[in-house]
């Protein structure tokens, strides 16, 4: 790759944008402008919410009390609000006794309709005998003696009510308006009662509970801010690369400018970084951008909030460092996305996905429990906010913890994504994709006349996918497995039904040769020695690999405990077993078979279509991973698969894949089976497994580990040295990389 | 030059599945000769130029350009040629000087010898006047020249002409033709693809008659008189196709 190309790309595609006059108006008028309208706005709102008048109705007047007066001059006495302003937005009209039937006045349909007419916002009604019955508390208060009755003391004094309607805000408004008013009168009258008594005044509520808010004012703005700066800086971020990666890929599509730079010198990568860069500029400028315009404006309404001071004094720092992965990462999923529309207008379609995706992975630490573990900070995209989090509010012995995970997974997601629009300029279907009117009969004609002696990337993937689905939706269809019995049957039908059949009917449909799809010829064509050698082989690999996984599995276990429901399941499941042979038959046999057929046959020799073997390989075992569905199984269902997914490349047979399949598992099954009492018998067992002090269970032990990764890496590169064959697009691709090793240089 | 042996290429349709877009042609243009493919609309000529210039991947057979293979060289192979093709645009927020500069830096060309290069071909193809100018405010003649004076920055051996007359006027389409006669003399291989018989018939030197992703007939104008008894070229080329379609009953897809 040339930098000084990329450079010019990166150049000219900047200069282009900042012509534009939608790109300039995302990045630098709408954020001056936004935020000073939003502030003003919402101050005009409060202001309006402050100032707007109600009107309530008073039903009742007459059973009031002469003293304390809770109105004063047809209207609520100013004290109870405070102010006289205040009084006057809340205006009254009062029902007389005489408007008021005596049936009706319990009626609150009444009261309902007349809120829902707009005669009123809110219902204030005085009950029958309130009066009488507050001065009879009044009497009693003042007059009572130890020796009366408790019935002599026992006075209720029925409650006034107040209705609104929640449907409508100034109700709400009205509601709370009418309700300081009575209860500050209320408290008036308490005050009063306790004076007649010779009672304290703080005889009733005889004293309160002191807080102390032990966070300094800076630390109570940083938690403050630390939940909103993160938030608006990555969907300002995914906002900014959105319309530049639609307008340098889907426009340059529309304007036929694209075909021209493909037929330049430039290459595929260079044209990408230099798009990448410029995406990532203007997602950069156009996070910066809001964020100080949002702290511009933030400086003059916080004047206005005297319990909210500014952000920490760091934050810009800190935004920034955190700006960069993050505009990295949005920047490249948009541009491979863009890449694909064929338009600007579908490009707007496509990404908005993106923004769906990306919004809950930014909401989750704003939940409670959302707080930087190391199970959380390998979460892409969550995982930054919370360390940004973490900065904003000073922990940095937590933020400097659990960086490396956050910036090795944002990395990685970044070289993904990068990879994948680079992957995106290099296919002649996305770029010269045409609007095309879908048959779906001709479709499926052209389909089964057209296969070829392996299945396409596309097949492939569809099968990956189909697979995924068909066991997701089994799992609400099949009753949820309560015992060992219940569960064989569960994998027997999923393993059949869904991971075999489908695999087996789409190599037939899709593929001229299953023997080549399914790999369902001898190991290692061409030596009868290595083919024999390689089936022992892969069974020793299998243990071999085995101790490291089990390690990894009690790593994954402390980052992502199983839910307290799912051990108890599982613990359950366990309990009663049937003989062995049965349960290494259901469990380790029938699912090696099934999923090697799948996932190592018809997906991987679809996949290898696509040129990488490893990128095959990968991406067969993503599938292999997610259709397990326990996201702790996935992870090392994935490193399984990468290991059994080399074994075929190498082989070329699916038979020592099976082998390891059935080896692992069995390891697995036989694991579980160990007991305390077992291993205390065994010391020869010892040297092997050794059980977790605190979880329980058994674990390898680490001299296992270092013998069985030793004698691991020996059988890898055994069958690395193993004459694997290629696909034609994996020998196109060598040979391109080859004569890209001996290109000439130009000036 | 351009030597293409068993050239094929196979699209796949969501519509129509599998599409034959060229089937094991062959064909060879030298330098200082002007080679036409000669065809319908959806011959399979543009497929078979952007495969010469490397913006799409043959399914078969082999294509060489000055001596670089286009699928295992294809930086080597962009260096050779110039493109030129009326589906392609200009960059509507750049000058047409900027862009010309754009892609002559691209190609590596440092300056003065850049400005040099630049200063003549404006002059040679009367640019000066829409020098500053906007690629949103030309013309499609303007536009075109751009994309001439793009594809020959570099000065390449081998010139793609992919229907660069289509959208023209009677004027712009004379004064390109012109142009690619001349770029001949100086010795270019260029490849021109139309599907106007007289243009083809005026300027090229070797004619492949393209249809359905076959090449009917192919050979210097007055060789393929003689062979074919046609002293017409529409004629000769209605006739070639027609015979084609009838001996195809079944129609091949394109």
């Amino acid at each position: 790759m040339k930098w000084s190309n990329v450079k010019l790309i990166f150049l000219r595609e900047v200069r282009d944008q900042l012509r534009d006059r939608r790109t300039l108006f995302m990045i630098a008028v709408l954020p001056v402008v936004l935020y000073p309208l939003l502030g003003m706005s919402m101050f005009q709102v409060a202001q309006f919410v402050r100032e707007q008048p109600t009107k309530v109705l008073v039903v009742g007047r007459w059973r009031l009390p002469n003293s304390p007066e809770l109105f004063e001059n047809g209207r609520f006495s100013a004290r109870w609000f405070g102010d006289q302003a205040a009084s006057e937005l809340l205006a009254v009209e009062f029902v007389s006794e005489r408007d008021l039937a005596p049936d009706e006045e319990r009626d609150a349909d009444r009261w309902r309709s007349a809120i829902d007419l707009g005669r009123c916002d809110a219902v204030l009604y005085v009950p029958p005998d309130f009066g009488e019955r507050l001065e009879e508390l009044r009497i009693a208060v003042r007059d009572i003696r130890p020796e009366d009755s408790e019935a002599a003391r026992d006075i209720q004094v029925p409650a006034p009510q107040v209705f609104y309607s929640t449907a409508t805000e100034k109700s709400q408004l009205a509601m709370r308006r009418v309700g300081q008013a009575v209860s500050r009168w209320s408290e008036e009258v308490g005050r009063e009662n306790l004076a007649l008594g010779h009672l304290p005044q703080n005889s009733a509520e005889p004293f309160k509970v002191s807080e102390h808010d032990t966070a300094t004012t800076g630390h109570r703005d940083a938690a403050l801010w630390s939940k909103v700066l993160p938030f608006m800086l990555l969907i300002w971020a995914l906002t900014g690369a959105f319309y530049p990666a639609i307008d340098l890929c889907a426009g340059e599509k529309e304007r036929g400018t694209l075909e021209t730079l493909l037929s330049s010198p430039a290459e595929r990568i260079e044209i990408v970084w230099g798009k990448l860069l410029t995406v990532m500029l203007f997602s950069t400028a156009t996070a910066v951008l809001n964020l100080v315009s949002l702290g511009a404006t933030g400086a003059i309404v916080l004047r206005q909030l005297p319990r909210l001071g500014p952000p920490p004094a760091l934050a810009p720092l800190w935004l920034l460092i955190a700006l960069v992965p993050v505009a990295a990462l949005f920047s490249a999923l948009c541009l491979a996305i863009a890449a694909f529309a064929r338009s600007t207008k579908e490009g707007q379609y496509y990404l908005m996905p993106l923004v769906l995706v990306t919004l809950p992975l930014v909401m989750i630490p704003m939940a409670p429990g959302g707080e930087l573990t190391l199970g959380n900070s390998l979460i892409p995209v969550t995982g930054i906010v919370l360390l940004l989090r973490a900065m904003l509010e000073g922990n940095y012995a937590q933020a400097l913890l659990y960086g490396p995970p956050v910036g090795l997974v944002t990395l990685g997601c970044c070289l993904l994504a990068i990879r994948w629009a680079v992957d995106q300029f290099n296919s002649e279907g996305v770029l010269f994709r045409e609007s095309e009117r879908f048959d779906l009969r001709l479709w499926l004609r052209q389909l089964l006349h057209d296969r070829e002696s392996t299945p396409t990337v596309a097949g492939a993937v569809f099968c990956g996918v189909l697979i995924l689905m068909l066991r997701f939706f089994m799992g609400f269809a099949l009753p949820q497995p309560d015992t060992f019995f219940d569960l064989a049957r569960v994998t027997l039908v999923s393993q059949l039904a869904v991971v075999a059949t489908p695999a087996l009917l789409m190599t037939i449909m899709l593929s001229r040769s299953p023997t080549k799809t399914l790999l369902l010829c001898p190991p290692v064509a061409g030596s009868l020695m290595a083919a024999l050698v390689s089936l022992p082989a892969a069974v020793l690999l299998a243990a071999a690999v085995y101790p490291t996984l089990s390690w990894l599995g009690v790593i994954v276990q402390q980052l992502y405990p199983l839910s307290p429901q799912l051990k108890e399941l599982l613990t359950r499941i366990f309990h009663e077993r049937p003989e062995l042979w049965k349960t290494l038959l259901i469990m380790a046999v029938v699912p090696a078979v099934c999923e090697e057929l799948a996932f190592r046959g018809f997906i991987l020799s679809g996949l290898r279509r696509m040129g990488h073997k490893w990128r095959a390989i990968i991406v067969s075992s993503l599938f292999f991973a997610v259709t397990h569905l326990i996201f702790q199984q996935s992870i090392l269902t994935f490193l399984v698969g990468i290991v059994i997914g080399y074994v075929a490349v190498q082989s070329g047979s699916l038979l020592p894949c099976v082998l390891y399949h059935i080896t692992h598992n069995s390891i697995t099954i036989l694991m579980s089976n160990v007991q305390s009492a077992t291993l205390r018998e065994h010391p020869v067992l010892r040297l092997l497994v050794r059980e977790l002090p605190d979880e329980g269970g058994l674990v390898c032990t680490w001299s296992a580990v270092a013998v069985g990764g030793i004698v691991a890496i020996a059988i890898l590169l055994w069958f690395r040295r193993l004459p694997s064959a290629m696909s034609p697009e994996e020998a196109l691709q060598e040979a391109i990389a080859q004569h890209a090793e001996h290109a000439p240089t130009y000036p | 030059m351009i030597h293409a042996h068993n050239l094929s290429k196979e699209y796949s349709d969501l519509r129509r599945g599998k599409l034959v877009a060229l089937a094991s042609v062959n064909f060879s243009a030298e330098a200082g000769e002007i080679f036409g493919l000669l065809g319908p609309n959806g011959a399979g000529k543009t497929t078979a130029l952007r495969i010469i210039s490397t913006v799409l991947r043959p399914t078969g057979g082999t294509v060489t350009v000055n001596g670089y293979d286009v699928v295992t060289q294809p930086s080597e192979v962009r260096h050779q040629i110039g493109f030129v093709s009326a589906n392609t645009g200009v960059y509507d927020r750049m000058t047409a000087w900027e862009e010309v500069e754009y892609f002559g830096r691209l190609y590596g060309i440092v300056q003065p010898r850049l400005r040099a290069r630049m200063e003549y071909l404006f002059d040679r193809l009367q640019m000066n006047d829409i020098r500053d100018l906007l690629g949103a405010k030309m013309s499609t003649g303007m536009k075109q020249k751009v994309s001439i004076a793009r594809a020959l920055v570099h000065d390449p051996p081998v010139l793609i002409f992919d229907e660069a007359t289509s959208g023209l006027d009677v004027l712009v389409a004379r004064a390109l033709l012109q142009t690619v006669a001349e770029l001949r003399q100086y010795g270019k291989c260029i490849v021109f693809s139309t599907h106007i018989m007289r243009e083809a018939e005026k300027l090229c030197d070797h004619i492949a008659i393209v249809h359905r992703g076959h090449i009917l007939t192919s050979g210097r104008l007055d060789e393929l008189r003689e062979v074919h008894g046609e002293q017409d070229l529409e004629e000769l080329f209605f006739r070639l196709i027609s015979e084609h379609d009838a001996a195809h009953r079944r129609p091949v897809l394109i």
